[in-house]
């Protein structure tokens, strides 16, 4: 079982999240490209260590939280409210 | 309530719970049947059921006075409601059936005025609601929910929403006379599954379906 650790609710099993995905710089709607714009949605760099992602706690207090995540041991370093930036 | 027996006009709704001696009470199908067994889950669904959501620091929590992952008894238009603090921005108003609509009512005139956005909806035939009651009440909640929900953990009027039996709940802390209590909030059409699922959990404590127990004993 993986746990993330809510700003809100506390360590909870990760079933209860939706995965958001790896969050980054959105490109600017106005001057970016199709192909910048394919790569910000679809293309994804996958790393083995720290990932920046975001997760929606759906089954508990229905928040966006920013995660950061070491994707080969699930180790969390950081949790965050996305609205907000609070811990 | 007065119509225990009575007949209410239009269409009777149904509960989370089969009733074992059926009788209607403002317009609801409830039990009539008491229990005496030492764990007890009653089906709550008829009490008025009100969400409010706002700023998560504003009126909403100024005028109801309770924080997220708490719930506490307050004095709200149709009487002595139960409001908890089920998220952050969000609360969950319970009342005495039948006072939903005065319950909004009376939440809208304390809000009105000021600048911030509040919304109020009447959940009450959308939602199911149960109260498990008796010092096993832990141990059966134990098998189906992944929060501790022993005494360090979620004390007497404690609040918090997460998976029982995979249905997303919101599970209130509301002891009876020094007896753990708890109440259970979910989508309405989920409510028989999770009742099932409880009576399930709760077979080896002997576990029995009683009848509406409300937020006040009633005699
Ligand atoms: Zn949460």
């Amino acid at each position: 079982m993986m746990l993330l650790p809510c700003p809100w609710c506390g360590p909870r099993n990760a079933t209860e999240f939706r995965y958001g995905g790896a969050t980054g710089a959105r490109p600017d709607p106005v001057s970016a490209t199709p192909q910048q714009w394919r790569e910000y949605l679809y293309t994804q760099t996958n790393p083995l260590g720290w990932s920046r992602e975001g997760w929606y706690h759906r089954a508990g207090c229905r928040r966006y939280i920013t995660v950061e995540r070491h994707t080969g041991t699930n180790e969390v370093r950081s949790a965050l409210d996305t609205a907000t930036e609070d811990g | 309530m007065s119509d225990t027996h009575g007949t209410a006009p239009g269409p009777l709704a149904r509960g989370a719970l089969e009733p074992r001696v059926a009788a209607t009470r403002s317009g609801w199908v409830v039990d009539a049947r008491r229990s005496v067994a030492d764990l007890v889950l009653s089906d709550e669904s008829p009490l008025a059921k009100v969400l409010v959501k706002g700023p998560v620091t504003g009126a909403p929590g100024s005028v109801l006075g309770t924080s997220s992952g708490r719930a506490a008894r307050t004095e709200v238009g149709g009487g002595t409601a139960l409001v908890v603090g089920s998220g952050p921005g969000e609360w969950l108003v319970v009342g005495p059936v039948g006072t939903a609509a005065a319950t909004v009512a009376a939440i809208e005139r304390t809000v009105s005025g000021r600048p911030e956005f509040v919304s109020l909806i009447d959940l009450t035939h959308g939602r199911a609601l149960m109260r498990l009651t008796g010092s096993r009440a832990p141990s059966v909640l134990a098998k189906v929910c992944a929060v501790d929900v022993e005494d360090a953990v979620v004390p007497n009027g404690g609040a918090f929403r997460s998976s029982v039996a995979t249905v997303v709940t919101d599970v209130v802390r509301d002891d009876r006379d020094g007896t753990p209590s708890f109440l259970l909030h979910c989508e309405r059409s989920t409510g028989q599954f999770l009742s099932e699922a409880l009576l399930d959990a709760g077979e080896e404590y002997g576990i029995e379906t009683t009848t509406l127990v409300g937020l006040v004993p009633e005699g």
